[in-house]
């Protein structure tokens, strides 16, 4: 719990301090960034943001305690985020009332459809002891290619049309903070939680009191394609289109997930607590772009990345399962 | 009444290999009982059946008369047999109570939350009715680990064993804690339990079993009650042949000097010192013993002897050419061989075959280094010639390191290192893990480099090893020699005074084995040392006066 904390009382002190300045010199740039970094849009679309961050760190932190490192979060966010937009595009959204079945479907097929390749995945690392790291790479690289080409497929671009109708900022700050509480619970309060924990730090320990590595394992690889599946929906539905040109919508959030998690130390609350500030400062980026400083903007977005490496060099080495990514075989 | 356990007629077959053949073992019901045998003689296959990870290829397992199948070792912790391995089976960050009930936790709120609180109750009830000493809430990786072993064995009666099978209970303990460990013991067959351990050191059978099982090659040679048998005899009966329990150390004149060792100080990994202001000497043909309680610098004097640490002060000089500077390269091209206490770590790449482990030291040199690329066929040679030499099992010289027994890796580390044809050994530990049979081998193959003119120094805390091996035997303690003393004539409680750091009275002590350094100053006496013949160590300080004063003269 230390990191996180030290975490968020750094953040809380930076930000007053801008405030301070803001205050006493609303003409200088220290006025103009205060204005951004408390402007109402800036923290609507850190909620936003952070959904897809903080629950694919959730969905890490799930797969990694069990001993499976998932590297290929980034391939199930964006995943989830096209079969979303697509299965939502099939119900029609003009055809229902305010677009809530068309969205409640689309998010049901985000998660099934990461979930699926989150299988694939489990099954290649489990049952057949592929490296998880090189399996993880493949996880994303298919979903990078797969996404856009279906896109193409079925909408004619890479990048889908506009829905007409999205998910708005309250509900994905309401799934951020019902994943989080729900995930602490199952880690530190159930029986699975500690065999979850057992699997990645001793995995023998476990199997010798008879509980299934394997098992266990699945259950944190599955889990990490359900969270991952919510979060990839839960952005792409926010603004009711998949774009898949680039490094497609998501845009490494994937990636900073596995950052956010060991940020946090494996816990849900820390890895909230990462996420939102990370999230925060790619809102910031995109606020500082549209109000056209003279920075250019492949500059500014790389701020995420610059932060990640500052914060990890502070924060260390965090708590690493003894077993992750070594393969597990039960004797005879 | 049935005996608790009784294993009848087991035989167990593996693909080309019979590990158990037609076993038969009784255990009487609130009794210890030892299974005894050499490395590979088929004591971890029986008990592998008898806790259900093998099935039996014949044969049948009875508790109290009552036939089982186990499937596996699930079915027996349910039918009452607990298995505690040599490696513990814990996890580390956990607590003490999240370890003993995982995979049984008890739970509330319709199995939402585990019980926590039921959970501690049923350690402490448990810890307070077998008088255990353990902490409930601490974190598993923070107690001893003597104290891990009793995590273990909560961890077996929390799952309601009678039978508790312990694999080599004290290979990873202190003396103290042995003796803890038979307090344990008695507890628990007071209140019915019974115990099964698997050993191979006679003594620990001989006190802390009531009868003791001895198995040879898979075979039962035959159960005794632990007070009807004398040592020899058990050991006679694990190895098929007489056992000489104490080797003979035939007196031997001693050559130059191959090591000087002046005013040697090193530190610890914490940057404490280690070692003191140490000096002393070793000749060709010699023995030097270490004795001492594990961790009073002898770790850190063999490996700033062998190079693998530096020395903050002082002087190592091996066949009088300062050492000052050599890295272990250059030391083990120089002759010097090494025997590590840690074999896993330091002694072998676990991942490497043993043709790759053969290498290892020599890798830089013909024949195995050839233009820039590896001779395989040349290790591979010579990895076949070491395990032929010193009995390695499985005789594969392409089986991993890591899927050997202890003490067959040990063998190989020692086969390795003797045949680089060194000048020196240093040897910590060498039979450390090592069976009766091949520490008796291991032994005679030291005291063949002896005789072969070789020097030697062994640092081992087995006192009838040192004793019974050294020519010269120092006793370590807090990083100084409190004594060296004549191993023939010193008693088991001068030197347990030594060890504890005491001095003793000086006739007793070899006023003559602590080198005085007014002669060793030029390093270069060894001519006049050499054909001195001062074969008893009484001497050597004259020798090396005398030396000096060759020189100058």
């Amino acid at each position: 719990m230390r990191n996180p904390l030290s975490l968020i009382v750094g953040t809380v002190g930076v930000l007053a301090l801008l405030g301070i300045l803001g205050l006493a010199f609303p003409e200088s740039v220290a006025g103009d960034l205060a204005g951004i970094v408390f402007s109402t849009s800036t923290a609507t679309s850190t909620a936003r943001l952070a959904a897809p961050i903080v629950l694919a760190g959730l969905g890490g932190i799930f797969a990694e305690k069990s001993g499976v490192i998932n590297i290929g979060l980034e391939g199930l966010l964006i995943i989830s985020a096209f079969v979303s937009v697509y299965a939502a595009s099939v119900v029609e959204i003009g055809s229902t009332v305010f677009g809530v079945p068309a969205l409640a479907v689309g998010f049901l097929a985000g998660i099934a459809a990461s979930t699926l390749l989150s299988a694939v995945f489990a099954v290649v690392c489990i049952e057949f002891k592929a490296d998880q790291i090189i399996a993880g790479l493949a996880i994303w690289l298919i979903a990078l290619g797969l996404a856009p080409f279906m896109s193409t497929v079925f909408f004619g671009g890479v990048n889908t049309p506009n829905l007409g109708a999205s998910v708005g900022w309250r509900y994905s700050a309401a799934l951020v903070l019902l994943a989080t509480v729900g995930s602490w619970w199952l880690l530190n309060q159930t029986a699975f939680g500690k065999h979850l924990r057992a699997a990645g730090e001793n995995p023998k320990a476990l199997d010798t009191v008879g509980v299934s590595v394997s098992k266990v394992r699945y259950a944190g690889v599955l889990l990490s394609g359900v969270l991952s599946g919510v979060g990839g929906s839960a952005l792409a539905l926010s603004i009711g289109q998949f774009v898949g040109s680039g490094e497609t919508m998501v845009q490494g959030k994937g990636f900073i997930a596995i950052v956010v998690y060991l940020f946090g130390n494996y816990n849900p609350i820390g890895a909230l607590g990462a996420g939102t500030l990370f999230a925060g400062l790619q809102a910031l980026q995109t606020r500082l772009q549209q109000l056209g400083y003279g920075i250019p903007s492949s500059l500014v977005e790389t701020i995420p990345y610059v932060a990640v490496i500052v914060v990890l060099a502070f924060v260390g080495r965090t708590q690493i399962p003894e077993a992750a990514g070594e393969h597990y075989e039960t004797e005879e | 009444m049935n005996p608790a356990v009784h294993l009848d007629g087991i035989t167990k077959r593996f693909p080309g290999v019979v590990a158990n053949d037609d076993v038969d073992l009784e255990v009487e019901r609130g009794s210890v009982h030892a299974l005894l045998g050499e490395n590979g003689a088929g004591k971890t296959t029986l008990m592998n059946v008898l806790y259900g990870l093998y099935q039996p290829t014949e044969g049948i397992v009875r508790l109290d008369g009552e036939p089982q199948s186990f499937d596996s070792p699930r079915d027996a912790i349910d039918a009452g047999v607990g298995m505690i391995h040599q490696h513990f089976m814990l996890v580390d960050p956990m607590t003490v109570w999240e370890n003993v009930v995982l995979g049984n936790e008890p739970k509330t709120w319709g199995g939402l939350r585990v019980d926590r609180a039921a959970a501690r109750e049923a350690v402490v009830e448990l810890s307070e009715r077998y008088g255990f000493d353990v902490d409930p809430d601490a974190t598993v990786a923070d107690v001893s680990v003597g104290e891990q072993q009793r995590v273990e064995i909560l961890k077996a009666l929390y799952r309601g064993a009678d039978v508790l099978i312990m694999d080599e209970p004290t290979a990873v303990l202190t003396p103290q804690e042995v003796e803890e460990l038979y307090g344990v013991f008695e507890e628990l067959t007071e209140q019915g339990k019974t115990i099964i351990f698997i050993s191979h050191k006679l003594g620990e059978a001989l006190s802390a079993a009531d009868d003791i099982t001895v198995l040879r090659d898979g075979v039962n040679v035959g159960t005794v009650a632990a007070a009807d048998v004398t040592r020899e005899e058990l050991a006679e009966m694990m190895v098929g042949r007489e056992v000489l329990m104490d080797p003979a150390t035939p007196p031997q004149e001693t050559g130059d000097r191959v090591l000087e060792v002046t005013g040697l100080s090193v530190e610890d990994d914490r940057g404490v010192e280690a070692v003191s202001d140490l000096s002393f000497e070793l000749r060709a043909g010699e023995i030097l013993g270490v004795a001492g309680v594990d961790g009073n610098g002898q770790s850190q004097l063999a490996e700033a002897i062998t190079g693998l640490r530096e020395s903050s002060s002082g002087d190592v000089r091996y066949r009088g050419e300062p050492m000052a500077g050599k890295t272990r390269r250059d030391r083990i091209e120089r002759g010097m061989a090494f025997i590590p206490e840690d074999r896993q770590e330091r002694g072998l790449v676990m991942s490497y075959d043993l043709t790759e482990n053969a290498i290892l030291g020599s890798q830089h040199d013909p024949p195995f280094a050839r233009g820039g690329r590896l001779d395989w066929r040349a290790s591979r040679d010579h990895a076949e010639s070491v395990i032929e030499q010193y009995d390695v099992r499985p005789p594969d010289a392409g089986a991993e390191a890591e899927s050997l027994s202890g003490g067959n890796q040990q063998k190989f580390i020692v086969g390795r290192e003797f045949e680089r044809d060194p000048d020196l050994v240093v040897a910590t530990h060498p039979t450390r893990g090592v069976d009766i049979g091949s520490t008796e081998f291991l032994h005679d193959r030291l005291l063949e480099l002896r005789a072969e003119g070789k020097a030697v120094l062994l640092v081992s805390s087995k006192l009838d090893e040192v004793q019974g091996l050294s020519d010269r035997l120092a006793v370590m303690h807090e990083g100084e020699f409190t004594g060296i003393v004549d191993p023939a004539t010193v008693t088991e409680e001068e030197i347990g005074l030594l060890m504890a750091g005491e001095s003793l009275d000086d006739e007793s002590v070899e006023g003559a084995a602590l080198h005085d350094d007014a002669g060793d100053g030029a390093g270069t006496g060894d001519a006049g040392d050499g054909d001195g013949a001062d074969d008893s160590p009484g001497d050597e300080i004259d020798g090396s006066a005398g030396g000096g004063e060759g020189v100058d003269a």
